[in-house]
């Protein structure tokens, strides 16, 4: 290479330097943005609002159409469901009654089912699609916080992990991320069966309940909620249906798979759940707050 | 004015690319395909070539890092390889022929090799554990379709922006 001067080699060798303890920097695993970030952040997050209003409205649009040319189909349909719904609904109306009794009865004033909710609009989703993360239009000024539950009016669809005064970042379910686990159950037949959502599997789309209990038995198409025993998520919010069931790797507990019952393509309104009962982050001092991908004992804490 | 619309596009383009990244992926029967908007490389590597590849090597810096910042949170990875882009682009210009449909193809090129790039890193870094005949058919030749469909519909447009601030900064000069 006739072209480098000297001082030229020695700045690429220290900008490759620069650049590898920036990256490195930038890879731990970060609990808060840094001052400059946050600027950018709030900064790209208020423009990227502007773009994002018209374009949602758009594909509002587009989905409305498409809803349209399935009316006669869906309608049929739900014809059926309606009058198996009157019924639910009263009997629900009579639980709900009765469960209201009974909580005064025995002087339970919250419960792990509780939770505000906080409508957020998705401004972005990360454009390069290798970490499934979208960004929200609601940040620390609005009272979001980190680990907070994501979803839309059909199930869970992730966890925030970033938050900023106005906006926030959502990690979704479908993640590679080793550390992120929801605590869940099935609503079996038999009772509440508990697992661990973990990971997903990438050639079926569907998310993987981990950690259940072989003594116990659970069936196709029962539908997964999360548990709230996490310690962040409120109790009852809809994963998923089971599609699948098998023994893990060891053959010592059982896992099935789980389809999601939200649409993760074109989200644009969220809604996030603040639980009112107290939250535990599931880290206590900077012991555990360190890679739990080894750890099975620590993983009910990580949600 | 000329002079300012090429940044407003670059920062257009830049804001466009998340919204069009809200349609992936598209499922069919068993067949997941994603599609990455690249608008903005595309339009910085056309103005590499038909400019000046200075400032794209400078725009592909500024807008490497907002990336970075605002939806990978890993610094340094865009904001290299962007530049980078911009400058094999530029380079490029001594041994190839400058039109436009020969560029179109060199810049959907060099986004596939900035895909094939991305994907060894997030590969390395434990992001993915996508094998790579999966990342091939479903996340490279989507995204490569998808954005040579783009360059195919707007590339004259980007062509005749620059050739109007061309013309213009000669107006000025003389």
């Amino acid at each position: 290479m006739p072209h480098f001067s000297n001082k030229k080699l020695i700045l690429l060798l220290v900008s490759v330097i620069f650049l590898v303890a920036l990256i490195s920097f930038s890879l731990r695993d970060r609990q808060n943005a840094t001052l400059p970030e946050e600027i950018i952040k709030d900064t790209v997050g208020f423009a990227q609002g502007l773009v994002a209003k018209p374009t949602n409205y758009i594909t509002s649009i587009f989905s409305n159409i498409e809803s349209l040319l399935n009316t006669y189909e869906e309608n049929k349909r739900l014809k059926m469901r309606l009058e198996d719904f009157a019924v639910l609904q009263a009997k629900v109306h009579d639980l709900e009654t009765e469960n209201a009794s009974l909580q005064e009865l025995v002087d339970k004033e919250e419960s792990l089912r509780d939770y505000e909710r906080l409508h957020a609009t998705v401004i972005a989703r990360n454009p390069d699609q290798w970490e499934e993360k979208i960004i929200l239009n609601k940040g620390s000024a609005h009272g979001v916080e980190r680990n907070m539950a994501v979803m839309t009016a059909r199930g869970l669809i992730g966890k925030i992990i970033l938050v900023t005064p106005f906006t926030s970042e959502v990690e979704l379910l479908y993640t590679n991320n080793s550390n992120y686990r929801v605590s869940a159950l099935v609503q079996g037949e038999k009772g509440d069966v508990y697992g661990l959502i973990e990971g997903f599997e990438a050639e079926r789309n569907e998310l993987i309940l981990k950690r259940i209990d072989s003594s116990l038995t659970i069936q196709v198409g029962e539908k997964v909620v999360s548990s709230g025993l996490g310690g962040i998520f409120p109790k009852g919010i809809l994963i998923g249906e089971v599609t699948e069931i098998t023994t893990d790797d060891f053959g010592l507990t059982k896992m099935a798979y789980v389809k999601p019952a939200a649409d993760f393509s074109l989200l644009d309104e969220v809604i996030i759940a603040k639980r009112t009962i107290t939250s535990i982050d599931g880290q206590d001092g900077s012991g555990t707050n360190t890679d739990l991908s080894n750890e099975k004992t620590e993983a009910e804490g990580d949600e | 004015m000329v002079r300012f619309l090429i940044p407003f596009v670059a920062v257009l383009l830049f804001l466009l690319e998340p919204e069009f990244a809200k349609f992936s992926p598209i499922h069919f029967e068993n067949y997941t395909a994603y599609l990455v908007p690249r608008f903005l490389i595309l339009y910085l590597i056309f103005i590499s070539i038909y400019y000046n590849r200075k400032r794209a090597v400078i725009y592909g810096l500024i807008f490497g890092l907002l990336y970075d910042v605002f939806y990978i949170d890993i610094i340094g990875l865009y904001a290299v390889l962007y530049p980078a882009v911009c400058f094999l682009a530029g380079w490029s210009v001594k041994f190839i022929h400058q039109h436009l449909l020969i560029t179109t193809v060199l810049a959907v090129l060099l986004v596939a090799v900035m895909e094939v790039i991305l994907y060894e890193f997030f590969l390395l870094i434990n992001f993915t554990a996508m094998p790579f005949d999966a990342f091939f058919n479903g996340r490279l030749l989507p995204t490569i379709g998808a954005n040579l469909l783009f360059l195919l519909i707007l590339g004259w447009a980007f062509k005749y922006l620059i050739d109007a601030r061309l013309l213009e900064r000669e107006r000025s000069m003389t």
